[in-house]
């Protein structure tokens, strides 16, 4: 469930990370109150484990809180940033070794009960996401499908190589080639 | 299939297409390390993952959200109020000693060596008379790293302890051949420029107090990479040189 994000939630948002960077505690919890649910919903995707997840999103807010002078809201929107440091996180945490690697999918995971339930979470950015959708649509389904695993599954060229049983030369140059369309075509709509 | 009777156009991997793959995390390898080597000169490497991690991201709109556990938050809170108070209030409290034999037995004797002078380092200087053992908050456990060297079995160890903001790097196996000098950088999580932590003195164990802007990005799992360069570091202005070896800082 998503939500979009109204220009005064983020307005709100952009004003508590700035007044975080000025040492405002109270920011911090403001912060997490709006981008929780959202940047919670990307490591658990990521990580396909609630405890790895909850683990993963307890370091992204710590480091926030350590380092929040360090967003720059020339290089991207509040809740972008957010949203990629915590997929990165993620990333990282599953190439740590730490997770099981192959772990269940959400989808196939025990359902989360009630006492859990999915809950609203920012939109980033509902014309830049029509934007992709519309330029993946254009590549051929083997590249699309290869993209998407990266972004959503955080998995490598090996692995996708693997999964598609081909070639690990194969599957860069079908991802590359994908790439290289991808580009062009988000820069003819900038 | 040659590439001439391939109606595709041919593949350019040049910067962006890099960044691209870097932003996803398709990476591995001397890939990865190549791309991580770009990251640190700044400028418009960075710009071009920013620019493609701000078309990604949006598609993270098509994941669920969902809710933490509360004590998620309590443990967030816990842990900023601990380093807030640059104490051990209300946190875990473990002693070194364990950690640091633990760590003895998994690790490296490098890392082991740099381990031994921080906890030398921790004991003397202020030590509480009265405590039995040096303890600290859980969430203030030192971070190691250990950067094994190519196929040698050479490897620099480094320590931080994030209470006294210091780091130790310990480069005693190596030695240096005059014409080089390996630059030791941090990769932030957070994907942003990497972070120079220094020169690695070969045949040294260096102690260093790091800046607020290099300790907010110190965490369990984040990258180190040592890159070899001109004697003195990379020089300003120009990409630094090629990654040699990584590690990842773990929790001790």
């Amino acid at each position: 469930m998503v939500r979009a994000a109204t220009p005064e939630a983020r307005e709100a948002l952009k004003s508590a990370m700035a007044r975080l960077a000025d040492g405002d505690q109270s920011a911090l919890q403001e912060i997490y109150d709006a981008t929780s649910a959202k940047l919670f919903g990307i490591c658990l995707r990521i990580l396909g484990d609630r405890k790895e997840a909850e683990d993963a999103l307890q370091d992204v807010y710590v480091n926030l809180w350590q380092r929040a002078d360090r967003y720059d809201p020339a290089r991207a929107s509040p809740i972008s940033w957010l949203a990629t440091f915590a997929r990165n996180r993620a990333v990282d945490r599953l190439r740590s070794g730490k997770v099981r690697q192959g772990a269940v999918p959400v989808e196939e995971a025990a359902p989360i009960p009630d006492a859990a339930p999915l809950a609203d979470s920012l939109l980033i950015d509902a014309e830049k996401a029509t934007q992709i959708h519309a330029c993946l649509e254009e590549l051929e389904e083997r590249q699309r499908g290869a993209i998407r695993s990266a972004f959503f599954d955080g998995q490598t060229y090996a692995q996708l190589a693997e999964d598609a049983d081909v070639p690990l030369g194969t599957m860069k140059s079908w991802v590359r080639r994908g790439l290289q369309k991808l580009r062009g075509c988000l820069e003819a709509n900038e | 299939m040659s590439p001439s009777k391939n109606k595709e156009p041919t593949i350019k991997r040049d910067d962006p297409m890099l960044a691209a793959e870097y932003s996803l995390g398709l990476l591995e390898g001397e890939e990865l390390l190549e791309a991580r080597g770009k990251m640190t000169s700044g400028g418009i490497f960075v710009s071009r993952k920013d620019w493609w991690d701000n078309w990604f991201i949006p598609l993270s709109d098509e994941m669920d959200g969902a809710a933490p556990d509360a004590q998620v938050w309590e443990r967030i809170n816990a842990a900023v109020n601990a380093k807030e108070s640059g104490a051990d209030a209300g946190a875990d409290v473990v002693s070194l000693k364990t950690r640091l034999r633990n760590w003895q037995i998994a690790g490296s004797t490098a890392a082991a060596a740099a381990v031994a002078a921080v906890a030398l380092m921790v004991v003397s200087p202020g030590q509480d008379p009265a405590g039995s053992a040096p303890v600290i908050a859980a969430q203030q456990a030192p971070l190691m790293a250990n950067v094994p060297i190519g196929d040698t079995n050479l490897r620099i160890g480094v320590t931080y302890l994030p209470e006294a903001k210091e780091m130790l790097v310990s480069a005693s196996g190596l030695t240096a051949d005059g014409v080089h000098d390996h630059e030791l950088w941090l990769v932030p999580a957070d994907g942003s420029e990497l972070q120079s932590l220094g020169v690695v003195v070969a045949g040294e164990e260096r102690r260093v107090t790091l800046p607020a802007e290099i300790t907010g990005n110190m965490g369990d799992g984040v990258a180190v990479v040592l890159t070899r360069e001109p004697l003195g570091g990379k020089p300003d202005g120009v990409d630094a040189g090629p990654v040699v070896a990584e590690g990842a800082f773990t929790q001790v």
